[in-house]
Parts: structure tokens; sequence; C-alpha cells
């Protein structure tokens, strides 16, 4: 169980996180969401113990990092690919780690194997594609066998297949039971690959929830129509935003489908058609993130 | 000793031995130990009869003239030792160093064990073997150093202490600095701009200052006899220990503090 409490991070001036709260549950992929910026990676470093925590703490099966006696064997994380020292080969990278946390040799080519980097294992890791070292960073992430897994943008530098591929390896090891926290800017991924989400915007704690949660949750539409349409709008008083489309048709705000069928039915007005309009897991980020994105495109009056 | 710092020690090793640097900065500082030694000596042997040398062969110390090599092979010593942890924060690495080993402290202690025991093997081969060619080539022409007199078997061992040491110290720098090229600027300082710098001083405050000098301590503790300028050897061992201590303790605290 990873558990992020009322965490806050200051650098300097800046107030990269400010008070995160949440637990990641195992069994299931959990997306880490938020524009660039948002505070993602800083959250992971201080779980990592790598970032001094200014309030809060991040716990690790109740401990936080620097208590953990064999920290390869209960969390395994790819935060940056590429840092790497270029001079050593990919299987000596892996033996120094594994030998700090008493891991097997064995286990090192084991998990060269799986990420398919077995080949090269004796080469320079400096000679890497970004692709080849988000593999080994895999593969040390895999290497202690752990409960708990941290990918910071692990899509980034991946190609289709490669993107394919690390999908459904995190389903996988998410129905072993482990718990899998995956960090992105792209709601599209997300959506794809993450059973819940996570999302925050400059450093707060903005919402979570399942995919579907988050989608409903958003401020739905319903779309009818009716050749009374004119008559309808002026009953529909209850809606939040009634909007003409055309001669016949509106987009209400506010109101269920049963609460606008029903009306109809009151007033004896025919319905040709009443459909809820679901948004878009990423119209449903945009709306939520919209305050919080820190470099946003502002619409730049131009000068004439 | 506990299991855990062996694991990190071991995890230490594998990566001391696995980067071409620290076999490129080893490799330097053995052909710099032997390669200036030997010229050194054959240069002395040459002009031993010169005329007016009299005075030179009155003050003629045939161990410390064989380890002369030092002089610039402490630079390639003090280098692995940065390297060692600047390489690290150079390439992000420290960030998986710490991800596997997140006690700081144990790091540090791991990473000293590992240089000190390296370069004090490596230290005292380079230096034996530089103070047996340089008697060889002094043999016949020049008085030679042999060790059943005194103090010169303490010296050759302390001139490889001195290598270790000077390594240590590098570490220490690089943890404090994080970069390789302001590391390397500070320990060029220490060992060779301070003496120019601290020679401009009325000879007063010169003598006091001069033997706590790094490389003065170096000297002190390679020469055979003491001398009345310098620290006697167990002094300036005792000396440049505790700034080596004192530098590895103020890393360690800047590395547990700062993130990383």
């Amino acid at each position: 169980m990873l558990k992020v409490d009322h965490l806050s991070k200051q650098y300097h001036d800046t107030l990269a996180i400010n008070d995160l709260d949440f637990e990641v549950k195992p069994g299931v992929v959990t997306g880490f969401l938020g524009p660039n910026g948002s505070g993602k990676s800083t959250t992971m470093r201080v779980i990592m113990g790598l970032d001094r925590p200014t309030k809060g703490r991040a716990t690790i099966n109740g401990k936080v990092y620097a208590d953990l006696e064999s920290p390869l064997r209960e969390v395994g994380a790819l935060l940056d690919a590429k840092s790497l020292n270029p001079q050593r080969s990919a299987r000596n990278h892996l033996r120094a780690l594994a030998a700090s946390n008493k891991i097997p040799f064995a286990r090192v080519d084991a998990v060269l194997e799986f990420v398919g980097i077995a080949s090269v294992a004796n080469k320079k890791v400096g000679g890497f594609s970004l692709g080849m070292s988000q593999r080994l960073g895999i593969a040390g992430a895999l290497l202690g066998d752990p409960g708990i897994l941290l990918f910071d943008e692990p899509v980034n530098g991946l190609d289709p297949e490669g993107i394919r591929w690390i999908r459904e390896f995190f389903r996988s090891l998410a129905s072993e039971g482990r718990t899998v926290f995956v960090s992105s800017h792209l709601m599209s991924e997300m959506a794809v690959s993450a059973d819940q989400i996570i999302v925050i915007g400059r450093g707060r704690f903005i919402t979570a929830g399942s995919v579907d949660e988050l989608t409903a949750s958003a401020t739905g539409t319903v779309l009818v129509r009716s050749n009374s349409s004119d008559r309808l709008r002026s009953l529909l008083t209850a809606a939040r935003q009634v909007e003409v489309l055309n001669d016949d048709a509106l987009s209400v705000t506010g109101l269920s489908c049963e609460a606008i069928g029903e009306l109809a039915f009151a007033n004896g007005i025919a319905l040709h058609e009443l459909t809820p309009q679901r948004a878009s897991l990423e119209e449903v980020f945009m709306d939520l993130t919209a305050d919080s994105v820190e470099y946003g495109h502002h619409n730049p009056e131009l000068a004439s | 000793m506990n299991p855990t710092l062996w694991s990190t020690i071991h995890s230490e090793w594998i990566k001391f031995r696995t980067v071409r640097s620290t076999v490129t900065g080893l490799a330097t500082l053995i052909v710099l130990t032997l390669g200036i030694g030997v010229i050194i000596c054959l240069a002395i042997k040459a002009h031993w009869g010169d005329p007016g040398s009299h005075f030179d062969h009155l003050l003629f110390d045939p161990t410390s003239v064989s380890l002369g090599g030092l002089f610039l092979a402490q630079f390639a010593a003090g280098a692995v030792g940065i390297i060692t942890i600047t390489s690290e924060y150079n390439t992000g690495s420290i960030r998986t160093t710490l991800s596997a080993v997140p006690h700081r402290a144990r790091l540090v202690v791991a990473k000293t064990v590992v240089l000190f025991a390296s370069l004090t093997v490596i230290g005292e081969v380079v230096v034996f073997a530089a103070f047996t060619i340089g008697q060889a080539i002094f043999r016949g022409t020049v008085p030679t150093a042999s060790f059943n007199q005194a103090g010169v078997l303490r010296a050759v061992l302390m001139a490889g202490l001195y290598v270790a040491l000077l390594t240590v110290l590098g570490l220490g720098i690089g943890l404090i600095l994080r970069t390789t090229a302001f590391s390397i600027i500070v320990f060029t300082t220490l060992l060779l701009i301070l003496p120019i710098i601290v020679n401009f001083l009325p000879s007063s405050l010169k003598d006091g200052i001069n033997k706590f000098l790094p490389a003065n301590l170096g000297s002190a503790m390679y020469a055979p006899l003491p001398t009345a300028q310098n620290f006697s050897w167990g002094v300036a061992t005792l000396v440049l220990l505790s700034y080596v201590a004192v530098v590895i303790v103020v890393g360690t605290v800047l590395m547990q503090r700062r993130d990383a």
C-alpha cells in the first residue's frame, strides 16, 4: 500500500506540491494525471525518498522510504530512464543494483530477458536509445520483484509497439495484485491504460476516481429534438443552461434524460430524440485542470 | 559487520570497477608515479657528477626522490575519488543509487571503504615499485636507500597511504560540491595553488601555515627522517586524516539534507 499523507514540497519560493493526500491501492493500475509542471515527478521523488518533503510524508506499507531495509524488494521505480552512467553496461548496472539489496545475479539475467534487451546486456548504456533505456529502467524496477511499482511518464520515447507492450505489462502487474502507479500528462493515455485516476494540478489534488466515475461526474448535457422545441424550452426552467442548436434541437445542461422526458410527456410534447452526451475524459481533464495549467495557452489579442 | 553495509560495499565495488573513468584514472596514477619517478632518477644519475652539485648531495634523499612522481600522480588519485561521486550527480544515476540504498551515510561509508581499500592496495604497489625502480637506477653512481635504513620502509608505506587518503579527500570534496569541474578546481587549489599563495606571506606566518598544507603533510609522511619545517610523520598523518574525516562528514551531512 502506497500512501501520500498531507504532503507538501516547497523549492525556494515555489510550492511544487500542496497538501496532497491519497492512497494507491493494489490490484489496479492507478494513473497519476496532471499537466506538465503540476508536481507529479516531485511527488514521485518524495515517495522514493530522493527529495525531502516540507510537510507530511509518503509511506510504503507504513514506512517512509528511507526506513525500508531492502527497498528494491518493496518498490520498483522508473523515474528517469536516462539516469544511468553511460560508461557502464546494462548487466553491470543491474548487478550493482542487485548486490545492494542482496538479489541473486540470476535475477539480473531473468529481467534482462523479460524486457527484451538480453542481447545488448554487455553493451554500454550510453549507446542505448531512449526506448532501450526505458526497458532497462523497467528491468531495474522489476529486479526485486516488488509489490509496488512507480513509473514516471513511461510511454515517453516508446514506439507504438512499445506503448502497447507497456500497457499490457501494467495490466498484468496489477492483475498479479501489485500496486501500479503511473504518471502521465496525457489524458488519452490514462484513459486506456489506467483503472483509477488521481488528477492533480499546480501541486494540488483535484479529483480521483475510476475513468467511468470521472466522466460521469462531469457536467453532462442532453440532446433533445422535438417539433415543439420552443415550447419545451420555456418549460425547462429547472435546467442550468439550454442552448438552441437549430429549429428542432436543444442542448440541455443540468437535467437528466428522465426529468426532460417526463416533463415533455406531462406537457404533451413529442420528443424525437433524447440522447445523453457523454463528456470524453479529455474534456473532463481540460475542464478540471483549466485553472491549474501553469503555462497555459492564452489567446493573445494581436494588436492590429 | 552489518550485513546491509556489506551488500552496499559489494554494490559500490561493482560500480567502481565497471566504469572506464576509474580504470583510466588508476592507470594515469600508476603511469605518472612510475614514469616521472624514472625520469627524475635518471636525470639525477646523469648529472650527479656535475660541478657545483655538492650542496645537492648533502640534502639528497633517495627515498623521497624516487617517489617524486607522486607530486603529479596525486591529482589522478584525487580525480578518481571525485569522479566516484560527481559522475553520479552528472548523469543523474545518484537517484537510482539512492533508490536502492536510501541510507545516505551507509552509502558514503561504502564508497569510502571501496576507495580507501582499492587505493591503498594500488598505492602501496605503485610506490614500492617506484622506490625499487628508483634505487635500481641509482645503484653504482648515486647513494641508495634500503628498507633496513631508519624510516625508509615506513616512508614508502606512508606514501601509499597518502595516495589512498587523497582519493578519499577527493570523494569528500565531490560530495560537497557535486560537480566534477568545480571539485577538481578545489582539489588542485588545496594541493597546488595554496602553497604558492602562502609563499607570499611573511616568513613568520608562512612557516606556521605551510606545515598544515596537504602537500607538505604528504612530504612529511614519506620522508624517512623528520625535517625542521614539517610535522613528524605521525602528526602529519593524523592531521591529514582529520582533514579527510571533516570533509567526509560535512559531505555526508549535506547529502542527507539536500534533495538528490
